[in-house]
């Protein structure tokens, strides 16, 4: 299935939004959109996965590839993720440094 | 009542060429095999998470991004599915060449890779490795009532 990832500003948040499946055939288009998030300069990047219905390792190296490319001094917030994905984000010990929320 | 979820013995095997966009292929023969055990969401989605993983791993560091084959063999019965992943690649025991994460490490000072495989043997109930005559064969069991859906943390 693929993936489907959208960007927008909403005040001093970048919105990411997923959808689909984040592996490691699909999380190349995420990578391009967090390049150009890391370009805007907000204070927080919100990225929304209520609709992944599956995400593989791949997807924690985008999340550190993130956090990476915009800076320790910006927020990262992943919003809505399913138990599975986010067991995958504790599992990995993501959730020390990003914020996991469910809305 | 609920009615009592309909299993199915169930054997399967696909060949598929060692590339990533051969992962669907391996994710539809893994949930299949998963729903006629009658394995739940969150165990299902375990078995696929990690055979995905181990196949992912094959592609881009067994074979390097080179030519080769990935043999996947499954069966199921009730509560119970049992992958099995074989290869040519070099030898490779990923007990062995599990990298676990660093949680106490800054996010961006982080090195970017080597999960895959700590998630993948997180998220089976058993798992077995052999290299036999010149091939790898990983074989990774789930069951229906199995691993705590959230390990400790690291």
């Amino acid at each position: 299935m693929p993936l489907s990832v959208s960007l927008s500003i909403e005040g001093d948040t970048t919105v990411i939004e997923l959808e689909g499946e984040l592996d490691a055939k699909t999380a190349p288009d995420f990578h391009q959109t967090i390049e150009k998030a890391a370009g805007h300069g907000t204070s927080t990047v919100e990225i929304r996965m209520a609709g992944v219905g599956y995400m593989a390792s791949a997807g924690l190296r985008s999340l550190v590839f993130a956090q990476q490319k915009v800076g320790e001094h910006v927020t990262i917030k992943v919003v809505g993720a399913i138990e599975p994905v986010s067991r995958t984000i504790r599992t990995a010990g993501l959730d020390r440094s990003i914020v996991l929320t469910d809305d | 009542m609920d009615e009592a979820v309909k299993t199915a013995r169930m054997s399967a095997e696909l060949e598929v060429p060692a590339t990533l966009g051969a992962l669907g292929d391996i994710a539809a023969l893994v949930l299949r095999l998963a729903g006629g055990a009658g394995l739940g969401k969150g165990a299902s989605y375990r078995i696929r998470l990690a055979v995905d993983e181990l196949a992912t791993n094959i592609v881009m560091h067994g074979y390097r991004g080179g030519d080769g084959r990935i043999t996947v063999r499954g069966r199921s019965g009730p509560g119970r599915v049992q992958i099995s992943i074989e290869d040519r690649a070099p030898a490779f025991d990923p007990v062995q060449g599990r990298l676990p994460p660093e949680p106490h490490t800054a996010p961006e000072r982080r090195r970017i890779g080597g999960l895959g495989i700590h998630l993948a043997l997180t998220s089976v109930d058993e798992f077995d490795y052999v290299r036999r005559d010149g091939r790898n064969i990983s074989t990774l069991t789930v069951m229906a009532e199995g691993t705590d859906p959230c390990p400790p943390r690291p």
